[in-house]
């Protein structure tokens, strides 16, 4: 019997060959691609686990803080309150985490301090970093020998003593730098903790991600958007085979095969494919392994190792693919209850129903569910309810899509004069399923592209500095904002001279905390929308009116009188306005020379330079007490996440648009062999190759780009519910990229159909149609 | 030849749906004979070939071989019984498009869990004997109609059935090719004692039987020349 | 030949004179040839003579053609056993056979069953045929093969008949 089945499937001349090759192809495909998802996934998780030890102040429970009270927009870890020291051996160690900025790219300086020798030591290094000590990442270590001195190096305080170990850092290209402190010296730093022990996993990210779903997020949503479509094209595979199989079946049947014997004959042609799929997926996986370490998922490159598979992914696969296409062969053979007398009489595949679109119906309205009563409050909620949303709506795409041909094919056919029309749309009424199964990839991809461009578009849009703004981006303010009264009580001298040194900058000005009971002509607009109890700042307008993204005096002011908090305005509350503001008057007795200092401002031309060399000497001025920022970027690490998210989208966007090609070709590829029969005698009956030509056509663009426009309008639909229920954003037009990748896909698509349709000639040529 | 009954129709009745194909059928068939069921088109001829085969089940009436109520089976049985005791030689599309002549003619052995090796060489004993030496290498698509329809009835006859049920077995084959596919038909059929129920409205190919009936409106009459009263 | 059966036929459905026999027989079967009218009374007289037939008073100063034919029941019996009687095959047998058919229709009997007795006969002659194809050798099996030939065309005819039956029934009885 499974000879048999097995000679039935390998044997059976050329057009079973091309069959069984075509079909384990498709699935070897979509197997390496699902290996190296999963491998990818591993990587993040890989590289989660190595940079845990850097997100140890948010992640452990216990903690003592340190003084201060942080910024309203505190890049301070949280905790619980104090930890016994009874339960701990290890001398506690002062840890605080920050983030730097340098030509963009983000610098991580965690400042330590041990309280004694048995303080923990992090991962990746011999020892601790003692005050005026410091442990680089290699790349971290590269960058600051091949810049200037005083645009990074001389930032930090101390020598190097060393390198941190790969194993502490997730990716390569990672720059991170292990200060020690006194610990004296940290323990009044805002923002500090101590920590007895390192973390393990990042359950919530550190500074780094996007609050506390971050990662996660992304996980998720990179494994529904990949292997979705995948797992989608591997079932259309093995479903490819079913063609031609009723016609086989009914002579089997007709000589006495009992239906068990059959659908283990058809459970092997499946599984065979299925299996040669798997081998060649694996061997395909191979060469593809070391390109997904270039391929920054994240934004950010895996080291080598990184990219593996689990044993259990392995099997799963290996095992999974094989068996689900055994049981899908199964299910499709209940369906045609294959009677001996053949093609006939198919127990009557009932049409797809309306209720078919019940999925898709139900995820979008889950999604303006949430557009209306809001997200769900925590991260695991939030996750749990995008996830299932789209999910629905993938999932309802694939089911609808039937169901959408099955209706445009009956108006195709009932409203057209002309012969072809008529031919091609009851061709399609007459089986929706496998007409949509050949598109499906595509439709998805198209999905999938939509949702990414609307999201990425609409969020970076936010980040994108106006204008009006570029002039902020280029004014870097350092915010002092370490003890309680969110100043510092000087600043040296000569501050203020070497930095206007500085080739490029163009003027410096100081925000002075304003004394008490002083006299403003008027009151100050807070626009970060926080009042109370700020205590105002005060500028020399001579100074100030070199910095003019922070605002303007009125005309013939000496001094004016600023929101304290002006470096902490997020990005959305537009920086356009603090630049078009002028600040009320304010009248001091005694001058600014005094006073404590708030923040600095330093408007350059906004080369990288210029910027670096300024940042590095307030970080050198002000190791610990400062946070030098572009005004108006505050928010970088989310910009850094977005950016992240990007190139993620659009590693999936390739990805799922690859997937989508290769499900077209192969269905073409089947489908072209599946009408030579009738196309021949067609065309033996006397119907010209120009009207078969405008049939095959017909039948396979009309649904591919009908559908698709919709899919993608429905991508962007969906993305713009996940936007207002998520962020309160509305959707922004997505570029011209998006377009034109959308119509590059759609061009590809029909240049995929087009070619068969140059083969249709000489397949159904009278010669080579014989009459079995 | 006998002249026990080996299959008998009682009442039978089919319909496609709406469309009524036998209207309370009746006939009974003798073991070894060779009969001709004719009638015009639609009249439900093959139908009533099919239920007697255990291909359909009818709606009401009864269907008995020897001895065994075929209509009362089920399909798994049914099956089998086709695979031991009938053999069917069809118009066409009857023969595996995948399979090498050979095992076409060793498929229902094959079914029956004979080995492999022993199937194969009992088919390859039909081939001369039914003058397609040469040909068991050849697949469907590589032969002739005739040669097609003698690889068929080759499958028919390989398990020695009791009975060969043949519909329109030369209708796509020119005279003489259809002369030479019956004498091989009835030939082998009347040196193995095999009963063959044979529908078909050519009546140079109903010459070949002993007897014929007629299926007209879903009903069996019969001619009265030579005939065995049902 | 069929013409004195014929005219018994056209008798038993009602008696006639020779005149109105002759014309009723061309209507329906003389389209080609039509019947002679000696040949007609010279039947008439020979029925008349085997007492299939009487021929009833006729009119003062009339010839035989203004006579009136009854039938009689001797008439009626040998007509019955001719209508169902096979024809051997023979070249004409479409004729007798239509004549038996057109027959039959008008009568009210059943022509499907006379065709039906005829396929019968054919079967079983092309049956006695084909064995002989089978035994003998080659030249017999060639002249067999004629026969059988023939013997399809009357049968595929004999179909054709039968399935306008119901229309060819109107036509004759209108």
């Amino acid at each position: 019997m499974i000879r048999l089945a097995l000679r039935l499937t390998l044997g059976g001349g050329r057009e079973s060959i091309i069959r069984f090759v075509a079909t384990g192809l498709a699935v070897a495909i979509g197997v390496a691609m699902l290996l190296a998802t999963l491998a990818s996934v591993n990587a993040i998780g890989t590289q989660d686990a190595r940079g845990a030890w850097l997100t140890s102040a948010s992640t452990l429970p216990g903690g003592h803080h340190g003084g201060g009270r942080g910024g309203p927009a505190g890049l301070a870890g949280s905790g619980p309150g104090t930890l016994g020291s009874s339960a701990v051996a290890a001398a506690p160690l002062w840890w605080v985490v920050n983030t730097e900025l340098y030509a963009g790219q983000l610098i991580l300086r965690v400042d330590v301090a041990a309280t004694g020798s048995t303080s923990p030591v992090p991962p990746g290094m011999s020892r601790l970093p003692g005050p005026g000590e410091y442990v680089v990442s290699p790349a971290l270590a590269n960058l600051m020998q091949s810049v200037p001195a005083n645009e990074l190096a001389q930032r930090f305080t101390g020598h190097e003593i060393g390198v941190i170990g790969a194993t502490a850092i997730p990716s390569p290209g990672d720059l991170i730098i292990v200060e020690g402190h006194d610990p004296r010296e940290l323990a009044h730093v805002s923002g500090a903790v101590e920590i007895t022990s390192y973390a393990t996993s990042s359950r919530n990210g550190g500074p780094e991600s996007l609050g506390s779903t971050g990662e996660e997020f992304v996980l998720a949503l990179l494994a529904l958007v990949l292997l979705f479509p995948v797992l989608v094209f591997i079932a259309t595979a093995t479903r490819l085979s079913a063609a031609r199989r009723e016609q086989r079946f009914a002579a089997i049947r007709l000589v006495g095969a009992t239906n068990h014997q059959l659908s283990v004959i058809a459970a092997i042609e499946a599984a065979t494919a299925a299996v040669m799929g798997v081998v060649i997926g694996l061997l395909l996986y191979v060469p593809l392994r070391p390109l997904m370490t270039h391929v920054s998922l994240t934004g950010q490159s895996f080291a080598n190792g990184d990219v593996t598979l689990r044993w259990g992914d392995l099997i799963s696969v290996v095992v999974g693919v094989p068996v689900a296409s055994l049981i899908a062969a199964r299910l499709a053979l209940r369906r045609t209850i294959v009677s001996p007398l053949g093609v006939t009489r198919r127990a009557a595949t009932p049409s797809p129903s309306v209720v078919r679109t019940l999925p898709l119906v139900a995820g979008l309205a889950e999604l303006a569910y949430f557009v209306s009563v809001g997200h769900p409050r925590s991260a695991s909620g939030q996750l749990s309810a995008y996830f299932t949303s789209f999910l629905l709506i993938m999932v309802g795409i694939v089911v609808a899509g039937p169901w959408l041909t099955k209706v445009g094919a009956t108006l195709m056919a009932r409203r057209s004069n002309r012969a072809a029309v008529l031919v091609a749309g009851r061709r399609l009424a007459d089986n929706p399923r496998g007409s949509f199964r050949t598109i499906s990839g595509l439709i998805l991809a198209l999905f999938v592209t939509s949702v990414s461009f609307g999201v990425i578009t609409t969020l970076l849009s936010d980040h994108s500095v106006s204008s009006a703004g570029s002039a902020a981006s280029n004014t870097v303010i350092d915010q002092f904002n370490n003890f309680a009264s969110g100043s510092i009580p000087s600043i040296p001298t000569s501050l203020v001279p070497d930095i206007r040194a500085i080739s490029g900058v163009s003027g410096v000005s100081v925000v002075y905390q304003a004394p008490s009971g002083v006299r403003i002509d008027g009151t100050v607009p807070y626009l970060n929308g926080i009042g109370g109890d700020v205590i105002d700042g005060v500028v020399e307008c001579s100074q100030f009116r070199f910095t003019p993204a922070l605002g303007h005096c009125h005309a013939g002011a000496t001094y004016a009188a600023v929101e304290q908090y002006i470096g902490f305005l997020p990005v959305t509350k537009s920086v356009a306005l603090t630049s078009s503001t002028t600040w009320p008057t304010a009248h001091l007795t005694q001058g600014t020379s005094h006073l404590p200092v708030q923040l600095v401002a330093v408007a350059t031309n906004g080369r990288t330079s210029t910027i670096a060399r300024v940042e590095t000497v307030l970080e050198s001025n002000f190791p610990l007490t400062s946070s030098t920022t572009q005004f108006g970027d505050l928010d970088s690490p989310k910009a850094l996440l977005l950016g992240e998210l990007r190139s993620t989208s659009e590693v999936v966007i390739v990805a799922s648009l690859l997937i989508a090609g290769c499900s077209l070709a192969v269905a073409m590829a089947v489908s072209v062999v599946e009408r030579k029969r009738p196309f021949s005698l067609l065309r033996l009956s006397g119907v010209p190759v120009t009207v078969l030509r405008w049939i095959v056509a017909l039948e396979t663009a009309a649904p591919l780009v009908v559908i698709s426009v919709l899919s993608a309008v429905l991508g962007l639909v969906a993305s713009d519910l996940f936007l207002r229920s998520q962020f309160g954003e509305n959707l922004r037009t997505p570029g011209v990229a998006y377009f034109a990748i959308i119509g590059g896909g759609l061009v590809a698509a029909l240049a995929i159909i087009g070619s068969s349709l140059a083969l249709l000639e000489p397949l159904t040529r009278a010669e080579n149609s014989r009459m079995e | 030849m006998s002249s026990t009954v080996i299959i008998r129709a009682t009442d039978v009745r089919y319909q496609f749906g709406e469309t009524p194909a036998l209207r309370g059928a009746d006939l009974s068939i003798v073991d070894g004979e060779i009969l001709a069921v004719m009638g015009p088109s639609g009249s439900g001829k093959s139908t009533l070939l099919h239920c007697l085969a255990g291909i359909l089940v009818p709606k009401s009436g009864e269907i008995l071989y020897d001895g065994v109520r075929l209509d009362q089976l089920n399909d798994d049985d049914r099956s089998e019984l086709r695979r031991r005791a009938f053999g069917f030689v069809f118009q066409f599309g009857q023969l595996v498009p995948e399979l090498t002549a050979q095992e076409n003619v060793a498929l229902p052995l094959l079914l029956g869990g004979m080995r492999r090796h022993d199937a194969l060489e009992r088919a390859s004993g039909w081939f001369e004997r039914l003058d397609l030496s040469g040909m068991e290498q050849r697949r469907s698509g590589e032969l002739s109609g005739g040669q097609a329809q003698r690889v068929a009835l080759a499958r028919g006859l390989v398990t020695q059935p009791r009975v060969l049920f043949a519909d329109e077995p030369t209708g796509s084959l020119d005279s003489l090719t259809g002369e030479l596919v019956m004498e091989l038909l009835v030939g082998a059929a009347r040196r193995d004692g095999t009963t063959v129920v044979l529908v078909t409205h050519e009546p140079r190919v109903a010459a070949y039987a002993d007897r014929e009936v007629v299926v007209r409106d879903g009903v069996v009459t019969s001619l009265l020349a030579g005939a065995t009263t049902p | 030949m069929s013409v004195p059966f014929a005219l018994l036929g056209l008798l038993e459905r009602e008696p006639s004179h020779g005149y109105d026999l002759k014309r009723e027989y061309d209507s329906l079967f003389g389209r080609d040839k039509p019947v002679p009218f000696g040949q007609v009374y010279a039947t008439l007289s020979r029925l008349a003579r085997d007492g299939n037939v009487v021929p009833g008073e006729s009119e003062p100063g009339s010839g035989p053609e203004r006579k009136q034919f009854t039938i009689t029941p001797a008439g009626r019996e040998n007509f019955d056993r001719w209508l169902s009687e096979p024809i051997e095959p023979e070249p004409h047998l479409q004729t007798v056979l239509f004549i038996k058919v057109v027959l039959s229709l008008m009568l009210g009997r059943s022509a499907e069953h006379y065709l039906d007795i005829q396929r019968a006969s054919h079967l079983q002659r092309m049956r006695e045929l084909t064995d002989r194809k089978r035994r003998d050798g080659l030249v017999d099996a060639l002249l067999a093969d004629h026969g059988l030939f023939h013997l399809e065309a009357d049968l595929r005819w004999i179909d054709v008949t039968a399935a306008r039956l119901s229309q060819l029934a109107l036509e004759v009885n209108s």
